[in-house]
């Protein structure tokens, strides 16, 4: 039995307010949603895959591609926000030539958009797998990922 | 119940929403986002009214009427709002043109530059003039933005057959994602992501073909702006009629309405309002009967095969013409061809004039072989598609059914979601799978083992073996019902299959609901003695025939070896078969006529549209004919179909053995003929959208399946079997089975020696 299976079958019978706790399982188990996953809950809770995908984009908390090696996340909170998150978070993209959500082709880097961090006061923050960054700008982004992608290429 | 809307009093009997009562009492109120068939949704927030002893201003739509509730729809301030949230719509939706200075002479003169392409305004939108939402705009006068405009700048989406999207356009009503869901309940669309990010598709950015959408055009219908416009008629401006007619292209016969402009066919709907009509067609229905009408290759003018070459003749040369061949041929020397495709009167004058003036009683289809005759034979048992309505319980075999016999599936996948045990037995996975409690895939020599199970089981007092589902479903509920689809007339032993299922029906007492994909195979089986069409083929080989009469059929490729052929129909001949005289006809939509439906109804199609060039219809065509040769034909009438029709059956052939998969044949092959023919054209190869969805020719693979062996889409792979080894090109395909090939081949002929067949696939190297 799959791993999938397994967490699925934790939920008898086809009830719909299930949908969310199981997707969240399967993401704590698989580290992201994967279109398989995605069909067996929607079979095992009688939901079209359509249906379950349009709920599990409204949140941001759910992926659908695993996360990289190195996990980026932005804040993109109130203080954040207003000191430029929004340039941060796209100076990041630009870097890694990938969109919020998703995950570089090498598998090294995912980004991740989060509400807030809880670190106000070091905004523009953000974190990689846990490290948080204070007060980032556009060209110290770029020295951030270089540095990310050197320790790499050193190993 | 009595309540007042405008200072009209009305009586209702039944709850009802405020908007329904309105608009059954001709009060207008504005709305983007209600339907009739959907769940009231309250999205666009324009049919705000004002209800007296209510705070605020509810929507008319998600408010049910109230014993003596007093409600305005027209105030200063009402308008004001409306205004406002018009033009936050419009903020997000091209506009360009309403506030044009020339918007009223461009769309005569066209003198205002503009960027094709991307809609920028309504005068470059498939939909101007036939659009809800710029009616809405109109209505509330607003010629002006008061907020700065967005373009989203979405990409738009072409890569799907029959329909083009460009959600620029859209306004989120949630219309299409409704209908798809609720109506249909197809639910391939959904709303994705939230906020300013949301977007409308299937999920995982999947393709249509790959989300298992069936075409069926409701979301395009539906939609109240230009976001998804039919690729075939998004530049041809708002149809000027819409006239009732039926559906030629399968024998359930769907009542239809015919778009026409100018006496030129530019679409088809399912009947109702234009706007309202849901998903009630198949793919057939909806997107490729004006694309069949309108096909450039149509013949226009009769042709004559002289010496040097062929001819355009007048109608009068070539009735000369088909005179001398006719008079040539000595009586019971001619054989003719009908296409199971034309109406009652058509094959009423062909059969007349065979027998009158070609004095033969030969008449066949090239579709008629034994499995057809057996298949025949079965459905005349066939229960009405109301009856199934009262089944306790369904089994669909072999149905296949995502662009084919929609009302069928509609049916199933209704019943099924109120708790009616519905179970599958097929080679994909359509769009009813979702529904089956159980999906069976038979194996390849596996087929007739599991019907013995079931009938094993069935006859035994408790089912105890291996696959009890499908048996206790069907003994244990009343008013069982099994749909049979065609696809079973190409399977290896089909005739022992049907008997087995014969007995199935029997001993569960299930009624039995067997469509055909021919628009008139029963009207023909009830007019015509047919006879098989090998017979016809081998007196043709003996050379006991002189004249081919083909009317709508093209059964050769070649001339088989006789001397002369006619060639009546609408579309080309093969390009060999050399045929000595050609008469254009008229096609469904340009002619009256009726049709025999798998219920045993009469169907009247209507003439709509103009005849291409000198076409003519095909009973015009034989009057002609019997006059010039002096014959009468007597006149139609619906009492000469037979209720009953005797079909010459032979007893059972020969079985022949199916082998199973091995280790060396791991795959099972499934061959499907190409059934989708109207009038001697195969929609597979003639439309291209249709032969997107329903690919000739190529093998279909399921995603893992393609994977192990590392296929791309379009890559050549080699099937061989134990005895033959063919070369096809690869598709994948999410809905095909674990361990199934499928391949539909054009020519209607098996490719391998059984069906299924085991088979291994590798790559082609060269």
């Amino acid at each position: 039995m799959s791993s999938i299976e397994t967490i699925v079958n934790k939920y008898p019978g086809s009830h719909r307010e299930n949908l969310i706790p199981l997707l969240q399982e399967i993401q704590e188990k698989e580290g992201f949603l994967s279109e398989t996953a995605v069909v067996e809950v929607g079979r095992h809770l009688n939901i079209p895959t359509s249906k379950i995908f349009g709920v599990a984009t409204f949140y941001n908390q759910f992926r659908f591609e695993p996360v990289g090696k190195y996990h980026v996340q932005v804040c993109r909170g109130t203080a954040c926000h207003v000191l430029g998150s929004a340039t941060v978070l796209e100076e990041i993209e630009k870097a890694l030539k990938v969109k919020a959500g998703q995950t570089t082709r090498d598998g090294l880097f995912s980004i991740e958009v989060v509400a807030c961090i809880g670190a106000c006061g070091l905004a523009p923050v953000i974190s990689i797998n846990g490290e948080f960054y204070a007060k980032v700008t556009g060209p110290s982004i770029h020295e951030i990922i270089s540095e990310y992608r050197n320790k790499e290429n050193k190993q | 119940m009595k309540i007042t809307i405008d200072n009209k009093k009305i009586k209702i009997d039944k709850p009802a929403t405020v908007l329904d009562v309105a608009a059954q009492n001709d009060i207008y109120i504005p709305s983007l986002c209600a339907h009739p068939e959907l769940v009231p949704y309250g999205g666009c927030r324009l049919c705000i009214v004002e209800i007296e002893g209510r705070r605020g201003y509810p929507t008319a739509c998600t408010t049910h009427v109230e014993d003596g509730m007093v409600v305005r729809t027209d105030t200063k301030i009402l308008k004001e709002m409306r205004t406002e949230l018009t033009q936050l719509i419009l903020s997000e939706h091209p506009s360009a043109c309403m506030m044009c200075d020339d918007v009223e002479g461009c769309s005569v003169f066209q003198g205002t530059i503009r960027k094709v392409g991307i809609t920028t305004g309504c005068r470059w939108c498939p939909k101007d003039k036939d659009c809800e939402f710029q009616r809405i705009v109109e209505s509330l006068g607003i010629h002006d933005l008061t907020l700065p405009g967005l373009y989203r700048d979405i990409p738009i989406e072409k890569y799907d057959p029959f329909f083009d999207r460009d959600y620029n356009l859209c306004i989120y009503c949630g219309r299409c994602v409704r209908i798809c869901n609720e109506y249909r309940k197809s639910s391939v669309l959904s709303l994705k992501q939230r906020g300013k990010f949301t977007t409308i598709g299937p999920a995982f950015e999947a393709t249509h073909i790959d989300a298992n959408c069936e075409f069926c055009g409701a979301c395009v219908s539906v939609c109240p702006t230009g976001a998804m416009s039919e690729k075939s008629r998004k530049w041809w401006g708002v149809p000027e009629k819409y006239e009732a007619s039926t559906c030629p292209l399968c024998s359930l016969n769907c009542d239809i309405q015919v778009l026409t402009l100018k006496d030129k066919i530019v679409g088809t709907l399912p009947p109702g309002v234009p706007h309202e009509a849901g998903g009630e067609l198949c793919v057939k229905g909806r997107f490729c009967l004006s694309e069949l009408v309108n096909r450039t290759t149509r013949i226009l003018e009769p042709q004559f095969k002289y010496k040097e070459g062929y001819g355009f003749v007048s109608w009068e040369v070539a009735n000369e013409k088909a005179v001398e061949i006719v008079k040539e041929v000595k009586p019971g020397r001619s054989a003719m061809l009908l296409s199971p495709s034309l109406n009652l009167e058509e094959i009423h004058f062909a059969k007349q004039f065979a027998e009158k003036a070609l004095h033969t009683e030969l008449i066949s289809s090239s579709c008629i072989n034994e499995n057809l005759l057996a298949y025949m034979e079965m459905a005349s048992h066939s229960v009405s598609l109301n009856d199934l309505k009262k089944a306790g319980c369904l089994l669909s075999i072999f149905l296949d059914g995502n662009y084919k016999y929609a009302p069928v599936t509609m049916l199933i996948k209704d019943l099924a979601s109120k708790v009616i045990p519905y179970c599958q037995i097929g080679w994909t996975k359509d769009t009813t799978t979702r529904f089956a409690t159980h999906f069976y895939v038979p194996k390849s020599g596996d087929v007739e083992g599991f019907l013995d199970k079931i009938l094993f089981n069935l006859k035994k007092e408790k089912a105890k073996t291996k696959q009890p589902i499908i048996t206790e479903t069907l003994a244990e509920t009343k008013n069982s019902a099994m749909i049979i689809g065609p696809e079973i007339m190409s399977l290896t032993n089909c005739i022992s299959i049907l008997d087995k299922l014969k007995q199935v029906a029997k001993q569960s007492h299930s009624m039995i609901y067997m469509p055909n994909p021919y628009g008139n195979l029963d009207g023909l089986l009830a007019l015509v003695d047919v006879v098989p069409f090998d017979e016809i083929r081998k007196k043709i080989d003996k050379k006991e025939i002189d004249l081919l009469y083909l009317v709508g059929d093209s059964a050769f490729k070649k001339n088989p070896g006789v001397m002369k052929i006619i060639y009546q129909n609408a579309f080309p001949a093969p390009e060999d078969l050399q045929p000595d005289l050609i008469l254009p006809t008229a096609l469904w939509g340009e002619s009256n006529g009726r049709y025999l439906n798998t219920d045993k109804k009469i169907k009247k199609s209507y003439s709509v549209g103009d005849r291409h060039g000198y076409s003519l219809p095909h009973r015009q065509v034989f009057l002609d004919l019997a006059k010039s040769l002096k014959v009468k034909l007597p006149k139609f009438s619906a009492k000469d179909l037979r209720k009953e029709f005797q079909l010459k059956l032979k007893p059972v052939p020969e079985k022949i053995k199916v082998p199973a998969p091995s280790k060396n044949y791991p795959f099972s092959l499934v061959q499907e003929n190409a059934q989708h023919v109207y009038s001697s054209l195969n929609l597979s190869t003639g439309i291209e959208g249709f032969g997107d969805l329903v690919k000739a020719d190529h093998i279909l693979l399921h995603p893992s399946d393609a994977r192990k062996q590392g296929f791309n889409n379009e890559e050549w792979a080699i099937l061989g079997s134990s005895k033959t080894e063919k070369k096809f090109r690869v598709l994948i395909r999410k809905n095909i089975p674990k361990g199934i090939v499928l391949l539909t081949s054009s020519n209607g002929q098996l490719e391998f020696e059984s069906n299924p067949c085991p088979v291994k696939i590798r790559r082609d190297h060269v």
